[in-house]
């Protein structure tokens, strides 16, 4: 079996709630929101506007970076994020079919390249997705079963994220076409919630209240 | 490696040009070339020379000319019956070209199916062979004034030692073409001993085209004017169209025309499944007409098919009184005493055949005629078919063979050829018709779905006393005729009645079963589902009585001996068409292949130092096999078969190479069955629809290391192409129990999250 | 529309649609069958071709993105069946059916240029995606390291 678990993205469309429930313990980080930010539509997003009603910037940060981290652990982007070197697909992660590895770059192995099949667009009667530079995120940057807080921290850390700055960040989750592909998966795939420009603003407003990670309990 | 150096030097001797490691394959005459391929009787049609027969012609220049009338699907037919016949005239390989034969009836049965070419043809082309001997012989002994019984036939000539003459076959193909046929009590065979090749490792013939990509498939050939045709077919078995829109596909640049073809009554045969097949100039164009197609279907009699339910329908008819099938003793009164009772219940799913290369067909149709290039196992079931539908007169309607790109009994149903056919008629232009891959999964003649229950009585000393076997599944008889609700004897001998039980009481029965998809016959047919509950089960019986699995199987096979009909307790046994006077069941050869494959697999020694190992025996197709697979888990705990040995008793085998191989892929069509192969149907339709959903056995599937051994043996021949898959799921089954104390009786290995 | 491909070398001018997959436009338009059709989805290999020298599955390869590139089908990998892999290949007697062999060898081609000693378990992955319903794939391994043995410096 892969290492997976088919209920994290259902546990993590509840994380606010349950960031809120774990927000009366003691310690001083984070402090206690004032209001609680309103839920978003299943397969929505909810905008930065959404948690104006939290006095605290890093309170906030970190609200809108766990609704940020909705889009990242969704199947179309977690998908490509493994922590191993095989890519999952479908809405359960299974492994992806033909068996393929990430190889040295991250872009397959001799023989079998990501772009060996997967082309520049999405191919309805082959059922291939595809993108610009359809390739793996770099073992550095896993995402498959890890918690908000420790995607959180791989993405500010530019040993981890491909030596990007937080505006970078900003900009590559804004405008890039792999990115954008979450939204327009093709073939009777799920897309990723909300929008990119939904996601590129969340992304944008995370980083002017100060890029604050979530805590680790907050998706337990 | 010994084997490399013998082949290369035969395949130097067959002129494919090899000299060291430089294989520089220039010759291409006898790999069907990239053109539509001759018949015979075009090719050799009124060419001067001697035409022995129908399979044999020998050209004033020396070219020997052999027609192979069986399909070539991988099996080697090809590379093996033309030798046949070579050996037999003391031919040059060097200097023999093959023909592939149409459907033509003058080549006798071409239905390559049933693993039957060699065991049902081998004497059929010595004769051939013989006769074109005999022929030269004589043409030579009446220009030298000699006896033929002085002369010799080898090396592309005939000899008279005493004389020390000779002269080429090219020099005495006329004066032999003017001599009368001789009949058949003057033609005589060889000992075996002089054919040349016969029984060695032969070169694959078509291998050298294979690589360059100029052999040519069913999809492969072209003819002016050509189109092509993609079609929509019901979802549902014999659901009607209720209505249709072909407008959007028509739209589609490319795309001709839009063709009807009726939905077809039960039973449904090799008849179409009917719908629409959009006709365009190019394969990508019909597929996206066919996407484009708006169409909806009505119902019918099998859309309440759901394969979930209907596992709950089979488990009830294996769980009470069947048919009696197979009957000794009393085995109620002795399950009743028996100190220990053993039973199970295994279940295996529908199959899809999948071959590498979906159906596919050309046809070229007039107001007269039709002539058809086929992808086919069976061009004269192909023929009759067309007859039929098109109405038209048998001599006009001609069926050419390709090479077969994987069989696996999917392509002796001629469905997709009569679509060809019907389709071409309709736009008045030749037609290919291009099965996709979803085609293939969704509309095949599927496996049929099975349970089977097995009951076994033990006396205080651990001796089975009893055996109780029920079976009920889909008969293929459901096919071709109406109300089918039971097996036939053909389907049942396939292990319920032909395995040999040195048991005192025996019963097997057949429960009902109503077929509600169209049911086929898939490499080894029943044998597939039989071997693994009877190869299963000797396993469980092993582990009651806590004995090895190798001993409970020969104490259950009981000592060497002739099995009877008596003896297995039924009153016929159509022995796949062979008298059984000629081939027994011999328990004798089943024990053999069992000692063989645990001594080459050292089971005793392995299962003591805690290898995994599993073993499962059958005979099907007059042939004895036994298999020990060694599994593993894997990192993320999935079975791995890591090696396996399979050990076959075929009788005579003509060819060792492609027996081995046939062997090996034996093995993976074995894992695909035990770890993947699963077609589900619900509302009456297939649920999978390409390999991502319907998984076949991928290289890392394979073992790392096949081990073959083939008994040497001058008995007479058994099947090789089937025989070699029932005994591999049972033996992985057996060898999962070893390895994890979890019993398979599911299968696939899939469904219980262990592949 | 028109657009000109160097498929073995050779240009050809092709009126086509610019999405049409390579396969179709390689077996129907320019009449080379060597490269097959078997699931149409990128699922089991049988239509490798290589582009540019790397392994790309035709079936889902539109034809605009071999414009300016390189085509090269099993009929072109080398002139006269003689590349280590096709040698090695019939010597082994690897092919059963036949019918996914073209896109065994190309995968395997595309996997020595880059290893030219490749591992056992290199040379599972990269023919992972290839399917042989036949089973073939002991020899297929075979058939690759012997070619690599016997030099693949071509």
């Amino acid at each position: 079996m892969p290492l997976r678990s088919p209920s994290l993205s259902r546990l993590l469309a509840a994380l606010p709630l349950i960031a809120i429930a774990c927000s009366g313990a003691p310690p001083p980080e984070p402090p206690t929101p004032k209001a609680p930010a309103p839920i978003a539509t299943p397969g929505g997003l909810r905008d930065p506007a959404s948690f104006a009603g939290m006095a605290d910037p890093a309170a906030r940060s970190q609200a809108m970076f766990l609704e940020a981290s909705r889009v990242m652990l969704h199947p179309r982007c977690v998908n490509c994020h493994p922590t191993d070197d095989s890519p999952r697909q479908r809405e359960a992660h299974e492994l992806h079919n033909p068996p393929v590895l990430r190889g040295d770059d991250d872009q397959g192995i001799p023989g079998l390249r990501c772009t060996s099949c997967h082309q520049d667009t999405n191919l309805e009667l082959a059922r291939v997705p595809g993108a610009p530079k359809w390739q793996l995120a770099p073992k550095s940057m896993p995402w498959l079963d890890q918690t908000p807080a420790a995607i959180c921290a791989q993405v500010k850390d530019p040993k981890r994220n491909g030596g990007r700055s937080l505006a970078q960040i900003v900009d590559h989750s804004t405008h890039d076409k792999i990115v954008a592909w979450g939204w327009s998966p093709g073939w009777g795939r799920e897309p990723a919630p909300g929008s990119q420009a939904q996601f590129g603003a969340l992304m944008a407003a995370w980083v002017e209240n100060g890029a604050a990670c979530p805590q680790e309990e907050a998706s337990r | 490696m010994s084997v490399v150096l013998v082949r290369r030097s035969f395949l130097a001797g067959l002129g494919l040009a090899v000299t060291g490691l430089a294989l520089g394959v220039g010759i291409d005459r006898d790999a069907l070339a990239a053109a539509p391929p001759p018949p015979p009787r075009v090719a050799l049609g009124g060419a001067p020379g001697l035409h022995a027969g129908v399979f044999v012609h020998i050209a004033p220049d020396g070219l020997v000319s052999i027609v192979c009338a069986r399909s070539e699907m991988g099996q080697g037919v090809r590379s093996t019956l033309p030798v046949v016949i070579a050996d037999e005239i003391g031919a040059d390989m060097a200097r023999v070209r093959v023909l592939q034969a149409d459907g033509d009836p003058a080549y006798g049965d071409q239905n390559t199916d049933g693993s039957s070419s060699v065991r049902n043809g081998l004497d059929h082309l010595r004769k051939a062979g013989a006769t074109a001997r005999t022929m030269l012989i004589a043409a030579a002994a009446k220009r030298w004034g000699v006896k033929p019984g002085a002369c010799t036939a080898h090396d592309h000539a005939v000899f008279h030692d005493a004389s020390k003459q000779s002269l080429k076959f090219g020099e005495l193909a006329a004066e032999a073409a003017e001599l009368p046929v001789p009949a058949d009590k003057d033609v005589k065979l060889r000992p075996m001993a002089e054919l040349r090749h016969v029984g060695t490792e032969l070169p694959l013939l078509d291998a050298p085209g294979i690589v360059k990509g100029t052999a040519v498939f069913g999809a492969d050939v072209t003819v002016a004017g050509m189109l092509i045709a993609v079609m929509a077919r019901p979802p549902v078995v014999g659901a009607k169209m209720k209505r249709f829109d072909p407008k959007r596909a028509l739209a589609i640049p490319g795309v001709k025309r839009v063709v009807e073809i009726a939905a077809p009554a039960a039973p449904y045969g090799f008849k179409s499944l009917g719908g629409l097949a959009v006709v365009a100039t190019n394969t990508w164009a019909a597929m996206r007409g066919r996407a484009a197609l708006e169409i909806e279907w009505a119902t019918s009699d099998n859309a309440s098919y759901d394969s979930t339910a209907f596992r709950e329908v089979l488990h009830a008819e294996v769980n009470k009184s069947g048919k009696v099938v197979r009957h000794i003793g009393d085995v109620e009164a002795a399950l009743a005493v028996a100190a220990t009772k053993v039973e199970a219940e295994y279940h295996v799913p529908h199959l899809a055949h999948a071959p590498m290369e979906p159906p596919a067909a050309l046809a070229r149709v007039d107001a007269t005629t039709c002539e058809v290039w086929a992808s086919t196992q069976n061009p004269q079931a192909a023929k009759a078919e067309l007859v039929k539908v098109l109405g038209l007169d048998a001599k006009n309607v001609t069926v050419h063979v390709t090479l077969v790109g994987g069989g696996f009994g999917r392509k002796s149903k001629p469905d997709y050829v009569v679509e060809a056919a019907l389709v071409s008629r309709a736009v008045g232009a030749p037609v290919r018709m291009q099965w996709t891959r979803e085609d293939d999964i969704q509309h095949d003649y599927l496996h049929t779905v099975s349970a089977q229950r097995m009951s076994a009585g033990l006396d205080a000393g651990g001796k089975v006393t009893a055996w109780r076997h029920r079976t009920a599944f889909p008969s293929i008889g459901s096919l071709f005729a109406p109300n089918v609700t039971h097996a036939d004897e053909g389907q049942l001998q396939q292990g319920v009645l032909d395995f040999p039980l040195a048991v005192a009481n025996v019963a097997a029965e057949n429960g009902e079963a109503v077929a509600h998809a169209r049911i086929g016959w898939m490499r080894s047919v029943c044998n597939i589902h039989h071997a693994f509950a009877i190869g299963s089960f000797i396993d469980e019986i092993a582990a009651a009585k806590k004995a090895d699995p190798r001993d409970t199987l020969l104490e259950i096979v009981g000592p060497p001996r002739i099995v009877g009909l008596t003896e297995l307790g039924v009153d016929k046994l159509s022995n796949y068409g062979a008298p059984l006077d000629k081939h027994p069941i011999d328990a004798g050869r089943l024990r053999r292949v069992i000692e063989r494959v645990t001594d080459l697999s050292r089971w005793s020694d392995q299962r003591k130092a805690g290898r995994a190992l599993g073993l499962a025996a059958h005979r099907s197709f007059l042939s004895y096999v036994a298999v020990v697979a060694a599994v593993n888990l894997d990192a993320a705990g999935k079975v791995h078969v890591d090696e396996a040995w399979i050990v076959l008793d075929a009788g005579r085998i003509l060819n060792r190479e492609r027996v081995r191989s046939q062997l090996e892929g034996a093995v993976l069509f074995g894992i695909s069955i035990a770890l993947h192969g699963a077609i589900t149907l619900r509302n009456g339709a297939v649920e999978q629809s390409n390999f991502r959903d319907y998984q076949v056995a991928r290289i890392a599937d394979a073992p790392r290391e096949i081990h073959v051994e083939i008994i040497a043996s001058d008995g007479l021949s058994g099947g090789v192409g089937e025989p070699g898959v029932p005994p591999v799921a049972p033996a992985i089954a057996n060898a999962v129990f070893a390895l994890t104390g979890k019993r398979i009786r599911d299968l696939p290995l899939d469904r219980a999250g262990l592949a | 529309m028109s657009v000109t491909l160097k498929i073995n070398g050779k240009d050809e001018a092709l009126d086509v649609d610019p999405e049409m997959p390579l396969l179709w436009a390689i077996r129907d338009v320019v009449g080379l069958t060597g490269t097959k059709y078997g699931c149409g989805q990128a699922l089991c290999g049988a239509c490798v071709i290589h582009l540019d020298g790397e392994a790309v599955r035709a079936c889902v390869t539109p034809v605009r993105r071999a414009v300016g590139h390189a085509v090269t089908t099993i009929e072109g990998l080398s002139p006269d069946g003689s590349h280590p892999l096709q040698r090695a290949w019939v010597e082994l007697a690897v092919p059963q059916c036949g019918y996914c062999q073209a896109g065994q060898i190309m995968t395997a081609a595309a996997l020595l240029r880059k290893r030219p000693k490749p591992t056992d378990a290199e040379i599972d992955h990269s023919l992972a995606g290839n399917i042989c319903r036949c089973g073939t794939y002991t020899r297929i391994r075979a058939a690759v390291k012997k070619a690599a043995e016997e030099g693949s410096a071509r």
